[in-house]
């Protein structure tokens, strides 16, 4: 079921270096991009299909066409390398493993987009990543593909590496501008865009790392290359990230559109210790969570996932097996949401907290029905009610939880309320 | 004037201007949207959620109004069901970490949190886990105290420092039910407008050290005035009250809206000049340095001048047109020469890009304009070899050293017609007490010739006699509002054909030609 585009380099050692990486294809495709008009290149990856691997899925094409004509400002693109959801864990291979691919890919956005300048916004946690990405860096510019002629060619990509300080709520795209621009990491309010005013009030465009290390096989191989993998809506591959109870976990390249079940059974070795499987988190922490029954009936794509009232996300799959405490798992993840919003608007700042409370107070055994039944409701109360959609990162999987896991907080409360039992 | 549109509130149609967002279109007509972080002076910031509404035309389910521009046909929703959940479920969160300490605090009465609880939330309280504890009582400097536990994290006085006084002292730390407004270690608010963050804050988390605890702001009776603080003319609000068995006392200034001449802000020398009208009056009538009864100084004033072979009058430019226009009058009828010299009321370099101006004086454009000379020469030449000074409530001691005074005042018997009891008055032979600005009612000219007229905001218990009468008392042919009234229209031309009652509230900006008009 695997296939080795992304990470076709992956396997090879010393691929993080520019002489292993260009003796295995790297910045091949750049003769080819710079005898292109930009225009074409748009067009080309509208055409594969290709849509943002951050989580939204928007089509990368389309985001590009947004960029309005003849500003007279300069246009900058950002790659976000952010990666902080728990349970994601793609990009960070990219970085380590074959950044040159994803250098490859920013020389082919830059030109498509007309930008010379590039920040890449990396997750300041990321150690080991932002060092093998600058050391690549350092050696494309010595080797003359970044810089003032890119390959050889009359254009000029500049990049600039950018740590983070430690906030999830960066990797929102607006925050992430903010932060870059040095102030505190905070969503804008939209509209603007980013594509029309974004970093220092310039057209922007914003672009996960795989969406970016993705472009030089659909140079290189056209459009109906890329979407010979995955489904008619979903094109490509995607890099998951399989973690949990799964006898196999780790990073997987899959094309999209595989049924779910298979892949964890097949791929990742199944649920482990011949447990049962009691739900999954289909696409990073902030995706509401299949029950199994829903599990059989799922395909790792953007448009199935919708359907089963999900999302495909990041493509960071946890399989939770039978002994899972959901309580303990919504305390977990509400902890952190409301330890990473960034505390602007009033509901998420306040409410985040307020639900962290409800949920330790039920954890201790001192929760009652009343407790249990706010908490749904600040779900509602919060959600869509912010600038950004942190809130909702929390809110949708709670109440996901909460519906469908009710019997588990219920038995919490059951020895405070006797209203629980009989509400059962 | 700007262009009107017509757009729907409720499926109502309204008129109202264009250019500006929903809060401030809708608000002028009557309409409240509420909101918290919004501020006109410092722009949208749109994290409060308070004013998020629906617009009925597809786009996104609810925006914040203070973000969206008012447009023609735009339907906007305010009174749906959920709309008004969003308010209340807004009002719950800021409700939930916040003390309620309203009996103590001194916001309460003029609270934004107070007056939507009452119109958005008013039911009780669901919180029944720990409140968030942050820092009480911190002292940010510049007179500003702030209680971390009682703000609602808006940031207009982070953008006030950041966008207005360009200083920065302020900042939001922490992230989420963490956040809080503070200061960076040792380095305090330090900025003439700090106190404006008091007004601007919605609630009670930024309190003035001067006013904390003084009085519940619902006993605090307000009247429109003018700071005379400088030649600005900022506009202001009075606050006063007579408490029982005690005199009427100003407890704050506060600024008052005027697009023309301060916006929304006043500076803290002004808003703290409040402090000059309670204290250092001199309230007594006092002859050679006794007190005795005002009509009996008056009668002894009227003798000396009747006796003086050379009399010389010297006005303040605080004075208002009114009074300096009398005292004009009565130089004139005296054959005394007339002064306004005030050099001393001048701090060069103390003025800045914003309100505060150099000249502290009120109306010196005033003092041009009617044609009374202020140079140094003109006053030292009219005091040589007089035998009598009128001094109408100017600080001499402003503009020269003592002894400089005493030995070019030597042999000169003063009449101070003063409101404070300043050094001038004991150098006096004759002290007569008068109102200060906040006791009476006039007009002023300031640095930018917009002319402005007050009223008397504070009737003392001693109610002190307005310097019109005074010199209308000593002889000056200006006896009544009305004849000092004419007497100013001849000199202004802007004031022509207008009655008193027909100058703008905002005030009348005269144009050019009328500010340099030299009619004498």
């Amino acid at each position: 079921m695997e296939v080795k585009i992304l990470s076709a380099k992956f396997d090879i050692k010393d691929a993080h270096k520019i002489k292993v990486a260009k003796k295995h294809g790297a910045y091949s495709t750049l003769d080819k991009l710079f005898s292109m008009p930009p225009e074409d290149v748009i067009e080309l990856v509208k055409e594969s299909g290709l849509r943002g691997r951050g989580g939204a899925g928007f089509p990368s094409g389309v985001k590009w066409s947004f960029l309005p004509k003849d500003t007279g400002k300069p246009v900058y693109l950002a790659v976000n390398s952010d990666e902080s959801e728990p349970a994601t864990f793609k990009d960070r291979y990219i970085l380590v493993k074959d950044p040159h691919m994803m250098i490859e890919g920013i020389i082919i956005c830059s030109y498509a987009i007309g930008s010379h300048d590039t920040y890449i916004y990396i997750r300041g946690e990321y150690t080991t990543q932002v060092k093998a990405l600058q050391a690549a860096i350092d050696e494309a510019y010595a080797a003359g593909y970044l810089g003032d002629k890119v390959g050889g060619h009359d254009y000029t990509v500049n990049v600039t590496v950018h740590r983070g300080a430690g906030a999830y709520v960066c990797g929102e795209e607006t925050a992430l501008l903010e932060s870059i621009e040095g102030k505190k990491g905070q969503p804008r309010s939209k509209p603007p865009f980013p594509a029309v005013a974004g970093l220092y009030g310039c057209p922007t465009i914003i672009n996960n790392v795989q969406s970016i290390a993705s472009l030089p096989f659909i140079l290189e191989n056209g459009a109906e290359a890329y979407k010979a993998y995955g489904t008619e809506k979903s094109a490509g591959t995607h890099l998951f990230g399989i973690s949990g109870h799964v006898e196999k976990p780790g990073m997987y390249e899959l094309p999209l559109g595989l049924p779910l079940l298979e892949v964890i059974d097949k791929v990742a070795g199944g649920v482990w210790k011949g447990r049962k499987l009691k739900g999954v988190i289909p696409g990073g922490s902030s995706t509401p969570v299949l029950l199994p029954e829903e599990a059989k009936t799922v395909t790792l794509d953007y448009e199935s996932m919708a359907a089963h009232k999900t999302m495909f996300g990041s493509g960071g799959i946890v399989v939770l097996d039978e002994t899972v405490d959901i309580v303990q798992l919504v305390k977990n993840l509400i902890d952190f949401y409301h330890h990473e919003s960034c505390g602007q608007c009033t509901p998420c700042r306040e409410g985040l907290g307020w639900m962290l409370k409800i949920i330790k107070k039920i954890l201790s055994g001192d929760g009652t029905m009343v407790d249990l039944n706010l908490l749904r409701e600040l779900c509602d109360n919060i959600e869509l009610k912010t600038v950004c959609v942190l809130s909702a990162a929390c809110t949708m999987p709670v109440r996901s939880y909460l519906d469908k896991f009710r019997h588990e907080f219920e038995a919490y409360v059951a020895n405070n309320d006797s209203s629980a039992a009989e509400a059962k | 004037m700007a262009d009107k549109i017509k757009l729907f509130v409720n499926g109502v149609e309204v008129e109202v201007e264009s250019g500006k967002n929903l809060i401030d279109a809708i608000g002028a007509v009557g309409i409240e949207i509420p909101h918290l972080c919004y501020h006109p002076a410092l722009g949208a910031d749109g994290n409060c959620r308070m004013c998020l509404v629906g617009i009925e035309d597809g786009r996104p389910p609810l925006v914040p109004a203070c973000k969206t521009p008012a447009q023609e046909g735009l339907k906007v929703l305010l009174d749906a069901e959920h709309i008004k959940k969003i308010q209340h479920d807004v009002m719950e969160f800021e409700l939930i970490n916040h003390p309620i300490d309203c009996p103590v605090c001194d916001q309460a009465g003029e609270c934004k949190l107070q007056d939507y609880y009452m119109s958005y939330d008013q039911v009780d309280s669901r919180m029944t886990v720990p409140q968030v504890t942050k820092g009480k009582k911190m002292d940010f400097g510049a007179g500003v105290v702030h209680d971390q536990e009682r703000c609602v994290v808006c940031g207009r006085c982070v953008r006030f420092c950041r966008q207005i006084t360009k200083t920065g002292e302020l900042g939001i730390i922490n992230r989420t039910d963490d956040a809080r407004v503070n200061i960076f270690p040792g380095r305090p608010l330090n900025n003439r407008y700090a106190l404006n963050v008091v007004d601007l804050c919605p609630v009670g988390a930024m309190t003035s050290k001067d006013f904390r605890f003084k009085q519940r702001v619902w006993f605090l009776k307000k009247a429109p005035g003018i700071c005379h603080g400088c030649a600005k003319g900022c506009n202001i609000t009075i606050e006063h009250n007579r408490e029982k068995y005690k005199d009427d006392v100003i407890y704050r200034f506060r600024p008052r809206k005027n697009d023309q001449v301060n916006g929304y802000f006043i500076c803290d020398a002004g808003r703290l000049s409040y402090k000059a009208e309670n204290e250092g009056r001199l309230t007594e009538a006092r002859l050679s340095n006794k007190a005795i009864p005002v009509d009996e100084i008056l009668t002894a004033a009227s003798k000396e001048i009747e006796r003086a072979e050379k009399t010389a009058v010297i006005v303040s430019p605080n004075c208002s047109l009114e009074q300096m226009i009398a005292v004009k009058a009565l130089a004139e009828k005296l054959g005394a020469s007339l002064s306004g010299f005030s050099d001393g009321y001048i701090k060069s370099g103390d003025g800045d890009d914003f309100l505060i101006q150099d000249d502290k004086a009120a109306n010196r454009t005033g003092l041009t304009l009617l044609g009374i000379d202020s140079s140094k020469q003109g006053f030292e030449a009219a005091v040589q070899g007089a035998k009598l000074l009128i001094n109408f409530d100017n600080d001499l001691g402003l503009s020269y050293e003592e002894g400089a005074l005493k030995k070019l005042l030597q042999g000169i018997k003063i009449i101070a017609i003063t409101s404070h009891d300043t050094d001038c008055v004991k150098m006096a032979e004759m002290a007569i007490p008068v109102a200060s600005y906040s006791e009476y009612a006039g007009s002023v000219i300031n640095c930018d010739n917009i002319l402005q007229t007050f009223g008397k905001a504070v009737t003392k218990n001693n109610d002190l006699a307005d310097i019109c009468a005074i010199a209308a008392g000593l002889g000056s042919p200006l006896a009544s509002p009305e004849e000092r009234f004419s007497a100013l229209q001849e000199c202004i031309g802007a004031l022509k054909d207008l009655e008193p009652d027909q100058i703008p509230a905002k005030g009348l900006k005269l144009n050019d030609s009328e500010a340099a008009n030299v009619t004498v």
